[in-house]
C-alpha cells in the first residue's frame, strides 16, 4: 500500500508536467468541440443535432450505468465484453502467427523474398473490403479475422525489424564465446527483438480498436462497433458519441496493460 | 469441537436453503421465449449468411426474398403483408428546406405528378402480363436491380405500387412512432422539443397531402423548367417508379416523365444509398432534393436527427418477406425461439413488422448478444 502511494508520489513528480500539458491539450480540444456545436445550435444549423456538445455526450455515457442502452436494450457491459473478446481472441491469433512469422522473415533472406509480397499486398486492404468474403468464409470468426489482420502487420512488421536489426558485433562475440545458433538464438537474438515486439503489439492494438466497427458488422449486434453503428442508424448521435470515447477508453487500457507488462518484462531482462 | 462443527453443519443448511429457496422462489417475468435479431449483415448479404447457417433467417424488401427463393437458399416463412395487412413501406420524402425555395413547391408537385403517373403506368402494366408494357416494366425493373427476370416479376406480385397516402398509412406511421417511444429509441420529449403536442400532431404535420393533391393538375410542360437532386436505395424494386419516371421507354422513347412535367432529375451524390438511414444524412447534409425511402428512417431520422424533410407520397405498400433456410425445419413463427434472424437496421420497417408479429404471438424479440 505504502508502495503504491510511494511510486504514484514519484510519478507525478516526474511526470506533472507532461500530465499537465495532456490535460491542457483535452480541455482546448473540448472547449473548441463544445464551442463548434455552440455555434451550430446557436445558428440552428441543419447539422446541430449531428455534433452534440460534449456535456451531451458525457450524459448519454453516464445514462448507459442507469439503464440499458436506448438502441440495443442491453446493458453496455455485454457491448464492452463482445468486443474485448473480439480484441483479445484477435490479438492472440495475430500474436502466436506474426511472431513466428516475422523471426523467419527478419532472419532469412529467403522466407523474406517469399513473405513480402504477400504483405505488401495484403496490408493496405480496408477491413471493410473483406466484410461479404470473411463473413461467408469464417461463418462466426469474420470478426475476429478483421481483427486480427489489424493487429498482425505491425507485430509482424516489427517483429522482423527487431530481427533484422541485431547488432552483428553481438552475435560475433556470442560466436566467439563458443554460442551455437540455438544459443544465440535464444541469449541475443530473441530478446534484442522484444522491445520491437512491444512496440509491434502496442501499435497492433490501437488499429485493432480502429477495426472494430468493420469486425462488428459480420453477424455481430453487440460490441461497442455495433454501438456506433446502430445508434448512428437511430440518430441517438449523443450515445453514438459516447461510443466513440468508449473506444478511446478501451483502446487505453489495453494498451496499458501491454505497457505494464513491457516494463516488467525490460525490467526482468535488466534494460531498465 | 463438535459445537463447531454442529455449527457449521447449520450455517452450510441455512446458506444451502436460502440458496435453493431463492432459486425457486425467483421466477424470471414468465415469457414463451425470445427470438433473436442481428443488425449487422446487408441485405445483399443476408442470402449467403443464410446458406453458410451463420443466421437462421432474415427478412427484407424484394426482390431479395424472391432472389433467396428462386436460387432454392430459402423459403419464405411470412410475408409482411400477413404481418401487417397494407402496411407502408417505402414513401417518397421531400427536403423542405427545397420546397421552401421559389420553385420548390411547383418543382416538387411536378415531381409528384411523374412519380403519380409512372406509379399508374406500372399498375396498368401488372394488369396483363402478356402486354408489351409488362415486358417492359419487367426489363426496366431488371435493369434497375440487375436480377433475372423471373426473380423480379415475382418480387413484383408480393408488393403493391401506390401513391395515395390514407387514413391506414398514417395510422401506421403513428404506430410506428409509438413503438420508438416504448423502445425508447426517441421520446415524447423529443417530439415535443421538434414542436409536436402529440404522435397524432407529428404524423399529421409530418405528412404533407396538399402537395400531391394539387399535383394531379399539373399540366406537362415543354421546357425544363429546374433540377431536382433524386436519392433512393441501390436495387430496392419497391422504388421502381422513380426508375420508370426518368426511362424515356415508358413514355414515347424520346422524353422521360420527369423530362415530361419539365423536371431535370439527376442522381444525388452517393445515391444510390444502402439504407434509409444514410439517405436521410445525405437530406441532412444538402445533398438530396426529393428522395424514396422507408417511412420509419424517415420518421425516426426526422425526429432525433433532426432531418428537415416531409413524407409527399407513398411509393409502394407490402413487399418485404421472413425467410429461413430450406429445409431448417422451421415451418411456422413458435419455431423461431432462440433463434437468429438478420434484420436490415433497428431503423428499418422489417424491424418494426417482425416485432409486431413476434410479439402478437406474446414472443420478445431482442438484439443477439453472442
Amino acid at each position: 500500500m505504502v508502495d503504491i502511494a510511494k511510486e504514484l508520489r514519484r510519478y507525478l513528480q516526474d511526470n506533472g508536467r507532461n500530465i499537465l500539458l495532456g490535460l491542457l491539450s483535452v480541455s482546448v480540444f473540448l472547449i473548441g468541440w463544445h464551442l463548434y456545436s455552440y455555434y451550430l445550435s446557436s445558428t440552428d444549423s441543419a447539422i446541430k443535432w449531428y455534433v452534440p456538445a460534449p456535456g451531451v455526450v458525457a450524459e448519454a455515457f453516464m445514462d448507459w450505468f442507469d439503464a440499458p442502452d436506448p438502441g440495443t436494450d442491453v446493458w453496455v457491459s455485454v457491448h464492452v465484453i463482445a468486443s474485448l473478446k473480439k480484441i483479445f481472441l484477435g490479438f492472440v491469433l495475430a500474436l502466436s502467427v506474426a511472431v513466428p512469422a516475422g523471426i523467419l522473415m527478419g532472419s532469412s533472406r529467403m522466407s523474406n523474398a517469399l513473405g513480402r509480397p504477400l504483405v505488401e499486398i495484403f496490408r493496405p486492404i480496408p477491413p471493410l473490403a473483406w466484410i461479404p468474403i470473411f463473413l461467408v468464409v469464417f461463418v462466426g470468426w469474420g470478426g475476429i479475422a478483421i481483427v486480427f489482420l489489424g493487429i498482425f502487420f505491425p507485430i509482424l512488421l516489427n517483429v522482423q525489424l527487431g530481427v533484422r536489426s541485431v547488432d552483428p558485433v553481438l552475435v560475433d562475440a556470442a560466436r566467439t564465446l563458443g554460442a551455437n545458433r540455438r544459443q544465440i538464438f535464444l541469449k541475443v537474438v530473441l530478446p534484442f527483438s522484444v522491445p520491437y515486439l512491444m512496440t509491434g503489439i502496442k501499435v497492433g492494438l490501437g488499429i485493432g480498436w480502429m477495426c472494430i466497427v468493420a469486425a462488428e458488422m459480420l453477424g455481430s449486434s453487440t460490441g461497442v462497433g455495433s454501438l456506433i453503428r446502430i445508434s448512428a442508424d437511430l440518430s441517438l448521435f449523443p450515445t453514438m458519441y459516447a461510443a466513440m470515447v468508449l473506444i478511446g477508453i478501451l483502446s487505453v487500457l489495453t494498451t496499458g496493460v501491454a505497457s505494464l507488462i513491457e516494463r516488467r518484462l525490460s525490467k526482468w531482462m535488466g534494460m531498465r | 469441537m463438535d459445537k463447531k462443527i454442529l455449527l457449521a453443519i447449520v450455517v452450510a443448511a441455512i446458506v444451502v436453503g436460502a440458496v435453493v429457496a431463492v432459486a425457486v422462489l425467483y421466477q424470471p417475468e414468465s415469457r414463451t421465449g425470445t427470438v433473436y435479431y442481428d443488425t449487422s449483415i446487408t441485405v445483399p448479404n443476408m442470402k449467403a449468411a443464410l446458406a453458410t447457417g451463420q443466421i437462421d433467417g432474415f427478412i427484407s424488401w424484394e426482390p431479395f426474398v424472391s432472389e433467396a427463393v428462386m436460387d432454392d437458399t430459402g423459403e419464405v416463412l411470412m410475408w409482411s403483408s400477413e404481418m401487417m395487412p397494407n402496411h407502408p413501406c417505402c414513401v417518397v420524402v421531400a427536403s423542405t428546406n427545397f420546397i421552401g425555395t421559389e420553385d420548390g413547391p411547383d418543382l416538387t408537385k411536378r415531381f409528384l405528378k411523374a412519380h403519380m403517373e409512372a406509379t399508374e403506368w406500372m399498375l396498368s402494366a401488372e394488369e396483363d402480363h402478356s402486354s408489351t408494357n409488362y415486358t417492359l416494366l419487367v426489363t426496366l425493373a431488371q435493369e434497375f436491380t440487375l436480377k433475372n427476370s423471373s426473380v423480379v416479376s415475382s418480387a413484383m406480385s408480393h408488393l403493391k405500387y401506390k401513391y395515395e397516402m390514407d387514413s391506414s398509412f398514417t395510422s401506421a406511421l403513428e404506430e410506428f412512432t409509438q413503438m420508438y417511444i416504448d423502445l425508447n429509441i426517441t421520446t415524447n420529449e423529443t417530439i415535443e422539443g421538434m414542436g409536436y403536442a402529440s404522435v397524432t400532431d407529428f404524423v399529421d404535420s409530418y405528412v404533407n397531402e396538399s402537395l400531391l393533391a394539387e399535383a394531379a393538375d399539373v399540366q406537362p410542360s415543354d421546357t425544363i423548367l429546374g433540377t431536382v437532386r433524386l436519392g433512393y436505395l441501390v436495387g430496392d424494386i419497391h422504388e421502381l417508379a422513380q426508375f420508370v419516371a426518368n426511362d424515356p421507354r415508358a413514355l414515347d422513347g424520346e422524353k422521360s416523365m420527369f423530362e415530361k412535367y419539365g423536371l431535370d432529375v439527376v442522381i444525388a451524390d452517393g445515391a444510390p444509398f444502402s439504407s434509409g438511414g444514410a439517405e436521410m444524412d445525405s437530406f441532412v447534409a444538402g445533398n438530396v432534393d426529393i428522395g424514396y425511402l422507408g417511412a420509419p428512417p424517415a420518421i425516426v431520422k426526422h425526429l432525433n436527427g433532426g432531418a428537415k424533410t416531409t413524407i409527399v407520397a407513398q411509393a409502394n405498400i407490402e413487399g418485404s418477406g421472413l425467410v429461413v433456410a430450406k429445409d431448417s425445419g422451421i415451418s411456422s413463427i413458435d419455431d423461431l425461439v432462440n433463434k437468429t434472424i438478420s434484420v436490415p437496421n433497428t431503423s428499418s420497417i422489417q424491424f418494426l413488422l417482425l416485432k409486431i408479429a413476434l410479439e402478437e404471438r406474446g414472443y420478445d424479440f431482442a438484439v443477439k448478444t453472442s
